[in-house]
């Protein structure tokens, strides 16, 4: 069965109008038909928060959505951070703190960390912590994560 | 990735999801589908129809009465983790709830669905165990209220009969007068299932206490209460060794028989100390 939905929504500000295969993952949608590569595939079982993306404004693992849920909603994906080609805060300091090596963790760990910063705009390393206690970094860049989280809290 | 086939339908009204429930088969109610999406993918469940139960009105209340919280089925682990009435009332649901996962999972992933999913580890069954919760359940026969205990069945199997759903989860006033702690023990103390979870309450003029991942179900430590409540134990090292009366667990991935026995011993005498200073 592929049936499909027709799906309403807006991505980074813009309004969009679909159709979402039944059964496919917001994740995959996202990736193949929205063709926003940005967001990356991991472990596609919820474990390592590469996928994590906003929806309506909370950060959620996109590959334990449904494509067909994005009906209505507000998604936000780590294209949709940069104004008129300049690079926001927490994006910015992740580069001045080489918070990345091989980079594939990045997207999911921004997303996770704004929202952190959302709802706590001073966190401490314990909450960073636990705030991102679901995006893994098989890369270890964790110290320079944190720095970089906490710096552009400070500005 | 293997593309999966089946119908999804977001329902509007109880009676219509109860309706497609009790007619369809393979219909599983969909909340926030941490462990269906998971599910599916391993080849663990395979719905013909997914029914979306999160917009059910019916399942978003979320308030306090003359009867307790009242807690919908729709509603997060994250809502419940900081709500102001539970982290007062009820810590160790608070705790229970907040250690699930991490908090984008917490964001989808329900009370309801932990319960129903009904793991032995599931996080948030211990404490609700020591707080007497009642679910309550809507069907195809109306409706019917059971205790957390009874509720739970085996691994992955619950009372719900074909058609029922979970509406609400209650806890009843009146609420613990003294403190309740819920702790795990994990592999990683970050994200990872409970090798051990052991939820301790203290009621003022007695504990209760429910461990999980030990048995094929969350079970109470009946033993462990019984020397405290009845026979005026003082010691939290001499009862907490009786909780391998109420246990039977078993070796997996996350720790062993042995291991089981240990912790589960260990956390239920720290818990013992830390609410009812004995
Ligand atoms: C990365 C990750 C980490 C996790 N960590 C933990 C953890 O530390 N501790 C823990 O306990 N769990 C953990 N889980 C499991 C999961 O997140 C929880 O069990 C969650 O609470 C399930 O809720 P849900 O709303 O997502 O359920 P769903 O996946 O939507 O549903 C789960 C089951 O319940 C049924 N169901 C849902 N709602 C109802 C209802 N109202 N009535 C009847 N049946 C219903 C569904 O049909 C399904 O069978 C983790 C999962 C992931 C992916
Ligand atoms: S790909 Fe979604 S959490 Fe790993
Ligand atoms: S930078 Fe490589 S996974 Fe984090």
């Amino acid at each position: 069965m592929s049936d499909k939905i027709k799906i309403k929504f807006t991505v980074n500000g813009d309004s969009e109008e679909r159709e979402a295969v039944v059964g496919e993952t917001l994740l995959k949608f996202i990736r193949d038909e929205l063709n926003l590569t940005g967001t990356k595939s991991g472990c596609e079982i919820g474990e390592c928060g590469a996928c994590t993306v906003l929806l309506d404004g909370k950060p959620v693992n996109s590959c334990l959505v449904l494509a067909v849920e994005l009906d209505g909603k507000e998604l936000l994906t780590i294209e949709g951070l940069s104004k008129n080609g300049e690079l926001d805060r927490l994006q910015q300091a992740f580069i001045d703190h080489a918070a990345f090596q091989c980079g594939y963790c990045t997207p999911g760990m921004i997303m996770a960390a704004r929202s952190l910063l959302e709802r706590n705009p001073n966190p401490n390393d314990s909450e960073i912590n636990k705030a991102l206690s679901g995006n893994l970094c098989r890369c270890g860049a964790y110290q320079e994560i944190r720095d970089a989280v906490k710096d552009s809290a400070s500005k | 990735m293997k593309m999966l086939s089946y119908d999804y339908v977001k329902c509007t009204g109880l009676s219509e999801a109860v309706d497609i429930l009790a007619k369809e088969e393979q219909a599983y109610p969909y909340a926030g589908g941490t462990d269906l999406m998971v599910g599916m993918r391993g080849g663990k469940f395979a719905p013909k129809k997914l029914v979306d139960v999160k917009d059910l009105p019916e399942l978003n209340v979320f308030e306090e009465n003359d009867q307790g919280i009242i807690i919908g089925a729709a509603i997060t682990l994250n809502q419940i983790a900081c709500d102001d009435s539970i982290v007062k009332n009820i810590p160790i649901l608070a705790e229970g709830s907040h250690s699930v996962g991490g908090y984008t999972i917490r964001n989808r992933a329900t009370l309801a669905g932990n319960i129903c999913n009904a793991s032995p580890a599931a996080d948030t069954a211990a404490p609700l165990y020591t707080l007497e919760a009642l679910i309550n359940i809507a069907g195809p026969d109306g409706n019917r209220s059971l205790p957390v205990e009874e509720f739970f069945t085996g691994p992955g199997q619950t009372a719900l009969k074909k058609g029922e759903l979970v509406q609400s989860i209650v806890i009843p006033r009146p609420f613990p007068a003294g403190k309740g702690v819920y702790s795990k023990a994990s592999r990683t103390g970050s994200v990872d299932l409970a090798t051990v979870g052991v939820a301790v309450q203290n009621w003022g003029e007695h504990v209760k206490i429910a461990v999980g991942a030990v048995a094929a179900t969350p079970v109470r430590a009946l033993s462990v209460e019984k020397a405290i409540n009845e026979k005026g134990e003082k010691s939290s090292a001499e009862a907490a060794k009786l909780v391998h009366n109420d246990i039977a667990p078993i070796t997996d991935i996350r720790g062993s028989r042995e291991y089981r026995y240990h912790m589960v011993e260990v956390l239920v005498r720290r818990g013992l100390e830390q609410t009812m200073g004995v």
